[in-house]
């Protein structure tokens, strides 16, 4: 009999605690399409290429685990310029390591949504052109977080 | 003369329409004010999990409101949803079983009275009467799983008829516990005899009906019918485009005619009166017992965001053993408090 009872305070307790959160509520989602967070420094979003650092070793095309970045060869260049296709990136960034120039860099955009696959496939024309996130170009408020002693973690406007 | 003529017709349409056979089954607490109890209680159990859970909840439909508008959002696509009828079901009861559950969960607003004297159908009875009514709901569910002829769809009716079983056995108990202490089973005579809430003159029935009515409702963590993760819909798994939204909508208008009842019992009903207003218009001063039942449903929906759900036969397990102890308990302490005269 004693383990009703037992069990009757600890259903009180998880409603207390309920009721706690329900008042003051603790967040921890943002409104995305209106607010983005801040990502840290080292994220590995969409890949930028800058085609004036390149020496056109192809070292990014060899170590690409994924078989994602290609070498475009045009009749004047024969060496080739590297594109990329997302559709099998898999965003280890083991080009950009490999770099000797540091013609490649990880950039923080990753919410990027492509209509049809063959959008995906980058070029180097399109590759060397800086990626926008939408959400940013929209105008969206940029949030950091914080991390707080008491409610764990928070956002605020950066 | 004409003109007189329609006047009279409007006057006479109004005094159809405000008399409590028709106001109180109809507009309150009835159909009209169920429906917008229905649209606003289910937004507002996303919103207070959502909260609790530490997210935002619905919220784009309406979005100054904080997305109040979302179930009607819902229903309306629910409303233009294809209704398909599958080849393998038995198409009469598959028609018939949604529709008769959704009658049998508003004909008990004809014995819940909303104010003094103000009742569509006057009756001693009246407890039981809404009881044994709000206790046929399970029947047509059945009868919806029974016709679907899908393994979901009967494990769920099954898991409705254990459950059913479970829960009616406790709310009855408890309420023949209340209709002992008050020595009536009128609710209308019910609330008059409350000197003090039925919710301290007998805590036992308190709890036990509240837990009924919990199970009775499906609300978690008795949400055992239906489950996305073993029976999807349970017994509404083969019903698409409105009928499902009215199997969703049924649980929650079972909740509200016996949050209706809970108040009148425990709560001390429409009390206290507000005067002016039952000079007005007498349906008008159920405002107290409205807010009442209506709080009592927010406590219960916001428990879906601290529970999660037990197996049915822990659940059975409850009913059974702790629960209808609890509830003749209650019966007892109620025979007590009679042969000491306290009421």
């Amino acid at each position: 009999m004693s383990e009703p009872i037992e069990s009757f305070g600890k259903h009180l307790k998880a409603i207390k605690t309920g009721l706690k959160y329900l008042i003051s509520p603790n967040r921890i989602t943002v409104y995305y399409p209106e607010e983005y967070i801040e990502l840290p420094t080292g994220y590995r979003g969409l890949i930028r290429y800058y085609p004036e650092k390149c020496i056109q070793c192809s070292l990014c095309a060899m170590i690409c685990p994924a078989g994602a970045m290609k070498m475009y060869r045009t009749r004047e260049d024969k060496k080739g310029r590297p594109g990329v296709n997302y559709q099998r990136c898999i965003f280890c960034g083991f080009c950009v390591d490999i770099c000797p120039q540091n013609a490649l860099e990880m950039t923080k955009v990753h919410d990027v949504a492509f209509k049809q696959l063959e959008e995906m496939i980058f070029t180097p024309e399109k590759f060397s052109q800086e990626p926008v996130s939408p959400v940013v170009a929209e105008g969206a408020k940029k949030l950091k977080t914080v991390i707080d002693e008491e409610r764990g973690l928070r956002h605020e406007p950066a | 003369m004409r003109v007189m003529n329609i006047e009279g017709i409007i006057t006479w349409l109004l005094k159809i329409v405000l008399s409590p056979q028709v106001f109180a089954p109809i507009v309150f607490p009835g159909l009209l004010t169920a429906l917008m109890v229905l649209l606003i209680i289910i937004w507002a159990e996303r919103k207070i999990a959502a909260r609790v859970q530490m997210r935002v909840g619905p919220l784009y439909v309406t979005r100054r409101l904080g997305g109040v508008l979302q179930m009607l959002a819902d229903g309306a696509r629910y409303m233009f949803q294809e209704f398909i009828i599958p080849d393998s079901a038995d198409k009469t009861p598959f028609v018939v079983a949604p529709v008769m559950a959704l009658t049998l969960a508003i004909v008990p607003f004809a014995f819940i009275p909303s104010a003094p004297g103000f009742v569509p159908i006057k009756s001693q009875y009246s407890l039981p009467a809404v009881l044994a009514l709000i206790s046929t709901i399970p029947l047509s569910v059945m009868l919806m799983g029974w016709a679907s002829n899908n393994k979901f769809a009967i494990q769920g009716a099954v898991r409705e008829a254990f459950m059913g079983l479970a829960y009616e056995a406790v709310v009855f108990l408890s309420a023949l516990a209340m209709g002992l202490l008050y020595g009536t089973l009128d609710l209308e005579e019910a609330v008059t005899k409350q000197w003090l809430p039925g919710l301290l003159l007998n805590p036992i029935a308190a709890f036990t009906f509240f837990v009924g009515m919990v199970m009775s409702a499906g609300k978690l963590p008795f949400d055992i019918v239906e489950g996305e993760q073993e029976i999807v819909a349970g017994p509404y798994v083969e019903y698409s485009g409105i009928i499902f939204g009215i199997g969703m909508g049924l649980a929650y208008l079972k909740l509200y005619s016996l949050t209706l009842i809970y108040s009148i019992l425990f709560l001390s009903g429409w009390n206290p009166v507000i005067t002016p207003l039952y000079s007005i218009y007498p349906g008008l001063a159920g405002i107290f017992l409205f807010i009442k039942s209506f709080l009592l449903m927010l406590f219960i929906v916001f428990l879906r965001a601290v529970y999660g759900r037990y197996r049915l036969d822990q659940a059975l397990r409850a009913g059974w053993r702790v629960y209808l102890p609890l509830s003749l308990i209650a019966v007892l302490l109620s025979i007590f408090l009679r042969v000491v005269n306290i009421v």
